[in-house]
């Protein structure tokens, strides 16, 4: 029980600081009254609502709090995996080119934020779209489908994408 | 000196920005299935802001502006592919079996017609 009540501060706090730090970043101010108020502003909604924005069974930090130089690292090469995709994109739409199919694979990444990020990524990375994530388990449409064997398929649509992110989160 | 190499580069972002916008339009009126009009309005669209938002944070005037649209890119990052998924998943739900190009339709009629009927019971049982 105290472990649970433990836990449960550690969210509060986690959540209350997140808020606490989009406040200033929007405001961009650091009068008094704007801090105090942005500080009474937080802790309230991190109040109501911390049980919704980290949800209890993820009971590891590294399960959402991100490692923030991978995380960097991650973002710059999302970037150009999705210029890269897109001007691939943009050939498959003047050419015709392309074969289509929906593939399934499972994921090694832990935490549900991982697992969503993952999701997403592929959906705008090599020309995919995630069509259900069920635990561990992908379906993606993949437009531009060389093989239909599944570990295949995994490897060729999660890349370095799936260990990059196992090093930003679990 | 600074200010016009800034604005030189924010306009190459701006163009590169009009033609992924181009061509996502011309793959959504291209391709005859939902998933693969999906993916082209989706993937396009999704660079084509992207690009903007590029161009607009070469742009900004102080680090403030800057910070916040890194923050609403990041959203942006978040909530497109978000959308595009869900569309996606409720044509999946619906049964809609996805197209292939005539010309690299390959294997036997027989695998063909099979996964066309686990295509019709899946269809069924939702």
């Amino acid at each position: 029980m105290r472990a649970r009540r433990e836990w449960s501060i550690i969210r509060f706090l986690l959540t209350a600081l997140a808020l606490f730090a989009v406040w200033l970043l929007f405001t961009a101010s650091f009068e008094l009254f704007s801090v105090a108020f942005g500080i009474v502003g937080s802790l309230l909604i991190a109040a109501l609502t911390y049980d919704v924005f980290l949800a209890q069974h993820e009971a590891n930090l590294r399960f959402f709090v991100p490692r923030p130089l991978y995380l960097i690292k991650f973002l710059l090469l999302l970037m150009f995996f999705l210029y890269q995709s897109s001007i691939v994109m943009l050939g498959s739409v003047i050419t015709g080119n392309a074969s289509p199919r929906i593939v399934h694979f499972r994921t090694r990444l832990r935490s549900d934020l991982a697992r969503m990020v993952l999701a997403n990524s592929i959906t705008f990375t090599p020309g995919t779209i995630t069509l259900d994530l069920n635990d561990d388990h992908l379906t993606v449409h993949w437009f531009f489908c060389n093989t239909s064997h599944a570990k295949a398929a995994g490897e060729a649509v999660k890349g370095r994408m799936e260990t990059h992110i196992k090093r930003v989160w679990l | 000196m600074i200010w016009i190499i800034r604005e030189i580069l924010a306009l190459i972002a701006f163009s590169s920005a009009v033609v992924f916008g181009l061509g996502g339009l011309a793959g959504l009126f291209r391709f005859p299935d939902p998933y693969s009009r999906l993916q082209a309005g989706s993937l396009c669209g999704t660079t084509a802001v992207f690009s903007i938002f590029i161009g607009a944070l070469l742009l900004a005037s102080d680090t403030a502006v800057a910070a916040r649209i890194v923050i609403i890119a990041i959203f942006f990052l978040m909530s497109a592919p978000t959308g595009s998924h869900i569309v996606a998943r409720f044509t999946w739900n619906a049964g809609v079996y996805p197209w292939k190009p005539p010309k690299v339709r390959t294997g036997s009629a027989r695998r063909r017609k099979k996964s066309r009927d686990s295509s019709e019971k899946r269809g069924g049982a939702e």
